[in-house]
């Protein structure tokens, strides 16, 4: 590994001031989980890491608007989180199933994004419930959606003066329902073949307002399956529509073959899972439904 | 037999303080001042001309030590495990990716990197042969030059193959595929090299084969033997994989070339892309029976892809051709092995030695047979289960047969088998449940005809303690706990007063290798020989001293015992008139893996013929959408003669089990034109604790009547054999689909047939 | 390249080391520290023979540059044991036979630890997801769940009385 620097900035301001100046060369490590790999392996040969430790980009808290989340919660702070739980549930759902506890205690949500990869587990759901994500840099702030930071296979929107620095969650309007759905070779420390988020919301009418299917290492990054999400709404959610959003999600995807599967079998499983998922995503509005 | 008081009781392992506390060490823990790091260069290509090779740039950097090429070995520059054809760095063309190409020892690993990037090595890539059938081809390029790529090819018959096979009223046809595997044990290979004050070489090695490693250290060193040492530290798993040397061969011609001590640790990545792997195997399979489902003939064509060097091929295709007719009466067989070299990865031992792809074929056979005469699969295995008396069409008389069935039965009594169609099948529109058995043979020992033999050497001291020195490579099997009870137990003495020396090849006679679940068999009764000695010396003396007659004197729990009754004299008493009176406590002996007088006429070259018994059953549940399957439940009942180690043997069923679980539905090495594309413990997919169901285990202690300590034997092979083959009949059972390929992915469970049978 | 000084509380007492930027904790411990019981088992986060407790959790020390671990606190298995009396977990492991080959026992420990020092009465379930992310391919897991529920009945015995 090349590393000449190590760096622990006490403020934000501190860190985005030597981002600004190191640019490139400079990167910043949070769990480090993906990132020491790198550098092992000579992907990555960054002369200046930036660890955030200091700057408490750990918090979670209520806003009007619904959560923030610093970048760098970790994994396992997501799961002993009650608000995430009760509000974003897919959310954790994807992190019980992310690799195992020790990798989880370090992992964080903003070491998922700006890895960009297009298998990352912890994207989808974020993208479902319409992420958005603050980059800051020593001239301000810029939010985006999620959903557009991502540019392909490892690479997204970030600039080299930027540090990802929060996650916006808007409450959903109710009654929502989110699942997800991983399909791995085992079942923990395993890599996603597939997986899907699916979330619904629900209008007066008892319609679907608002649909999201969102997909993982199916695509050279996380994808909505637009049209199929399309498919959903304002329609009754009979088992028939939902198998055809599933098959319009399989028209939307371009998996590819890799050690863990076969693009057909990326192909196949796409609608298997989201047609799972949806059928799930029902079963629980209709469950709060009944709560009244 | 009075009962004992050591073996056959939960003992916790004598080094288990030291595993606990993390005090235990293992080469990569061998910390000594001035120690370089040795680091080997790889090929990254699978065939290749090495045009220029050229280490003088590496050789300058300041900080490195020494830099070896095929030029700078004193001695042999090979391996030797069966044949000298495995370079130890490679002279002219490299064969695999990961052949060995030059060796650095350096102040330290980030120098032995910078020294390994500062070789100038250019090479010629060279067509590489990937396919079996292509390498065996007349005309087709010498992957070792002088050597015929067919390595070998043999043909064994007995009675007449092709007679039964016309008068059969049922042929079972099917060709089956098996992959490499990957033994995955947590310590990466390793060797310390040390140079002993008077020009000698040490190594600390993680091996399994002390003797044979020192053999091949002093051979590539040119050094006579008594001037190499190799000691075992502790070991951290092997399965087979370090039964043929890996780097303690480099550590020692490291050490002797830079006159410091060397560690070499193979990374990860490394010691997947470079150590021996389980043969992939193309078995093509004819069963022939009768309309009650009487086996009349097994024929089979194995063809084994090697890789290519020729490591232990022989003595695996040897193995899969012994067992391919499966623990049952098969009076007519033909069985041709073939062996070929190709530019895959190299292949050796891995637990179960060529039995588990045998395994996979004859017990897949049957249950496709019994599907074709609508027999129940234990039925048909109970109708040709062999039985004491049976002789194998390997010329081997079974002289204890009664496991076999009883094996079966209990496993199925466990299970329940006759109540499964009870059972909920469908607990989903998705999901299939379903149940399927396998049971197998597995011998023990290197097989009759081979030197197979152990010593140790035991002294008990003025004090009653006692230490055990023995050759026996432990690796996690437990051999150290089981020679410490057996000692325990002849001496008299508790566990904690043996203290075992860790196998040093300077300091105890050669046990043999660690392999061939011959451990316990063959160190086991050294052990009780030895043992013996001096418990005879012990009870000499007491008569002396009380001048009681012998037969009723005996040693227990530190005590002289007369009648069985514990006397006032100790053992420590003796011990201490031992010395007093001249008597030395102190016994070396020698013993051989035993087999009956009569050698069995035209019988199966290097045949095994003490067996270790398996039945495992299955029940899975199969997603048919996602061909995911779960195994639910998995019964193993397992015949130990005698458990000697309750903890180690249950420890070596569930383990063996698990690895048996990988093999069946995930464990791939993925190669394509010879390159691993998944070398790392991420893709190379091993179940997990929550991918294992609780193993529900039975031993049966039959005792092994047959040159067996105490009556136990080997079973540290058997748990992984029936695995694959029960869990492939249970998702038969399940979905109606017949798989002959491992491992048995999800990608290949779909698509499922619409019906069920 | 420029070592830094780290400091840090290692099983319980300060220690200081000068180190790269890049070495990971794992060799720090290993080779600046001498603790040889944490091991190097694939170097890559899949395998947890690496795992030690950092600031209360259980983490891949290969994962962790030792950098990070600046004024934290650390423990190893070399200080699971107080005073030379090993931790209830630690003896049932023997006596179970929970490990084999032992060379992903270290960190497997930990895992156990970790879980025990939050949760005296684990389920089965809470058991298998502590050692998920802990590979080994000697023992099969079966004896590591029966070590900890062993464990975990003797802490509950001990710390008993403290209810009524």
């Amino acid at each position: 590994m090349s590393v000449a620097e190590f760096m622990t900035p006490a403020s934000l301001d501190d860190a985005l001031s030597i981002k600004k100046d190191r640019g490139a060369a400079a990167r910043v490590i949070a769990g480090g989980t993906d990132l020491i790999l790198r550098m092992r392996d000579k992907v990555l040969s960054p002369s200046l890491l930036i660890d955030l430790r200091r700057l408490s980009l750990d918090g979670i808290a209520r806003t009007d608007e619904g959560l923030s989340l610093g970048a760098y919660v970790s994994l396992s702070q997501v799961l002993e989180s009650a608000d995430i739980e009760k509000y974003f549930p897919a959310l954790p759902a994807a992190c019980r199933e992310f690799a195992g506890p020790p990798i989880r205690n370090r992992a964080t949500l903003g070491g998922n994004i700006v890895n960009a990869s297009p298998a990352a587990d912890l994207v989808p759901p974020l993208i479902a419930y319409d992420a958005n994500i603050v980059l800051s840099s020593t001239g301000g702030e810029r939010v985006l959606p999620l959903v557009e930071f991502f540019v392909g296979p490892g690479q997204s929107v970030i600039e080299p003066s930027e540090i990802l620095t929060e996650i916006r969650l808007p409450l959903m309007s109710t009654p929502s329902a989110a699942i997800f759905i991983k399909l791995g070779q085992r079942r923990s420390m395993a890599i996603s073949q597939v997986n899907v988020t699916t979330r619904l919301t629900v209008g007066e009418s008892g319609l679907p307002v608002e649909a999201r299917i969102v997909l993982g290492s199916v695509a050279p990054l996380p994808m909505r399956a637009m049209s199929a999400e399309g498919i959903l709404l304002g329609k009754e959610l009979s088992d028939e529509l939902l198998s055809e959003a599933a098959i319009k999600a399989r028209e939307e995807v371009t998996p590819i073959s890799d050690v863990r599967a076969s693009e057909s079998y990326r192909l196949q499983m796409t609608e298997v899972l989201v047609r799972r998922a949806l059928l799930a995503t029902r079963d629980e509005l209709s469950g709060s439904a009944t709560d009244g | 037999m009075t009962e004992l008081a050591v073996v056959g009781k939960w003992t916790a392992a004598p080094g288990a303080r030291e595993i606990v506390t993390g005090q235990a060490r293992y080469c990569p823990d061998i910390q000594l001042p001035g120690i370089l790091c040795g680091k080997l260069l790889y090929s990254p290509y699978a065939r290749a001309r090495i045009v220029k090779l050229d280490v003088s740039k590496a050789r300058e950097i300041v900080g490195v030590i020494a830099v070896m090429t095929h030029a700078d070995i004193p001695g042999e520059n090979s391996y030797l495990y069966a044949e000298p054809d495995q370079p130890l760095l490679v002279v002219d063309e490299v064969r695999f990716q990961g052949d060995a190409v030059a060796a650095v020892a350096a102040v330290d690993a980030r120098t032995a990197d910078v020294a390994l990037a500062a070789i100038d090595v250019e090479y010629e890539e060279l067509p590489g042969i990937f396919d079996p059938l292509e390498a065996m081809q007349p005309g087709a390029d010498q992957i070792v030059q002088g050597e015929d790529n067919v390595m070998m090819s043999q043909m064994y018959r007995a009675g007449d193959v092709e007679a039964a096979i016309a008068s059969a009223d049922v042929i079972i046809e099917n060709t089956y595929r098996t992959q490499w595997a990957e033994q995955a044990f947590l310590e990466t290979e390793g060797g310390v090299g040390l140079v002993d004050d008077d020009g000698g070489i040490t190594v600390y090695s993680s091996c399994q084969a002390p003797h044979r490693d020192r053999m091949q250290i002093a051979r590539a060193l040119g050094m006579p033997e008594s001037m190499v040492r190799v000691i075992t530290p502790y070991i951290g798993g092997a399965f087979g994989a370090k039964d043929e040397a890996h780097v303690q061969i480099h550590a020692g011609l490291l050490a002797h070339a830079a006159q410091r001590p060397v560690h070499l640790i193979r990374e990860r990545r490394e010691s997947i892309l470079t150590h021996v792997k389980r043969h992939p195997m193309v078995i093509e399979c004819t069963t022939a029976a009768t309309a009650e489902g009487k086996l009349l003939a097994v024929k089979a064509r194995i063809i084994a892809d090697a890789g290519p060097y020729t490591n232990s091929t022989h003595e695996v295709l040897g193995r899969t051709g012994e067992f391919i007719g499966g623990p049952y009466k098969v009076p007519n067989v033909e069985i041709e092995k073939i062996g070929v070299r190709t530019n895959n990865p190299i292949c050796g031992a891995f637990r179960g030695f060529g039995a588990p792809q045998a395994a996979f074929v004859y017990e897949s056979q049957m249950d496709d047979l019994a599907r074709k005469l609508g027999m129940d699969p234990l039925e048909i295995r109970l109708l040709n289960g062999i039985e004491t008396g049976t002789k194998m069409y390997t010329g081997v008389v079974i002289r204890e047969g009664t496991p076999m069935k009883e094996s079966l039965n209990r496993a199925a009594e466990m299970i329940e088998w006759d109540k499964r169609e009870q059972c909920e099948r469908n607990p989903a529109k998705h999901l299939r449940r379903g149940w399927g058995i396998a049971t197998i043979l597995k011998g023990t020992g290197l097989g009759r005809g081979l030197l197979d033999h152990a010593g140790v050497i035991i002294e008990m001291h003025r004090d009653g303690s006692v230490v055990l020195q023995s050759s026996a490579a432990d690796m996690g099997q437990g051999i150290i706990t089981v020679m410490a009870q057996l000692a325990a137990e002849v001496l008299g003495v508790d566990m904690a007063a043996i203290r075992v020396a860790r196998a040093d090849t300077s300091q105890s006679p050669d046990a043999g290798p660690s392999c061939a679940s011959r451990a316990a068999m063959v160190s086991g009764n050294a052990v009780i020989k030895a043992a013996n000695e001096i418990r005879d010396t012990l009870l000499s003396l007491a008569v002396r001293k009380t001048k009681i007659e012998k037969d009723r004197l005996s040693l227990r729990a530190g005590k002289l015992t007369v009648d069985g009754v514990p006397h006032e004299i100790t053992v420590k008493d003796l011990a201490l008139r031992a010395g007093d009176w001249g008597y030395p406590l102190h016994a070396e002996s020698l013993v051989h893996f035993e087999y009956p007088d009569d050698a069995p006429e035209g019988n199966y070259r290097f045949s095994q013929e003490v067996f270790q018994f398996c039945t495992q059953i299955a029940q899975v549940l199969v997603d048919c959408e996602t061909g995911q399957v779960t195994v639910e439940r998995l019964i193993a009942v397992h015949d130990a003669g005698k458990m000697i180690n309750p903890g180690g043997v249950y420890g070596q069923i569930e383990g063996g089990v698990a690895q048996g679980i990988g093999y069946a539905l995930t464990e791939q090495l993925i190669v394509e034109e010879g390159h691993t594309l998944n070398p790392s413990l991420e893709n190379y997919v091993i179940p997990m604790a929550f991918d294992i169901p609780e193993i529900e285990m039975e031993v049966l202690e039959i005792p092994e009547p047959f040159g067996a300590p105490l009556g136990a034997k080997g079973i540290a092979e058997a748990p992984i054999i029936p695995t694959a083959p029960a869990i492939r009949n249970a998702i038969y059972d399940a979905i109606n689909k017949p798989l002959y390929e491992l491992p048995m992915t999800a990608e290949r469970i779909l698509p499922v047939p619409d019906t069920t049978a | 390249m420029v070592e830094m000084k780290i400091e840090f509380n290692l099983n319980g007492k300060p220690a200081q080391v000068s180190a790269e930027p890049d070495k990971t904790l794992l060799y720090l411990l290993r080779d600046d520290l001498g603790l040889t019981g944490t091991k190097d088992g694939c170097g890559s986060g899949d395998c947890g023979a690496c795992v030690v407790m950092l600031d209360g959790i259980p983490v891949n020390s290969c994962m962790v540059l030792a950098a990070q671990a600046a004024g934290s606190d650390v423990l190893t298995i070399e200080g699971m044991a107080k005073d030379g009396v090993l931790h209830p977990v630690q003896r049932t492991f023997g006596e179970t036979w929970a490990f084999q080959c032992g060379f992903c026992t270290p960190g497997m420990l930990v895992s156990c630890y970790a879980l025990l020092e939050s949760n005296d009465n684990p389920t089965r379930e809470e058991i298998l997801t502590a050692i998920a992310g802990n590979f080994c391919r000697c023992t099969g897991y079966q004896a590591v769940v029966k070590a900890v529920e062993q464990a975990a009945a003797e802490l509950r015995a001990a710390n008993g009385g403290g209810n009524d």
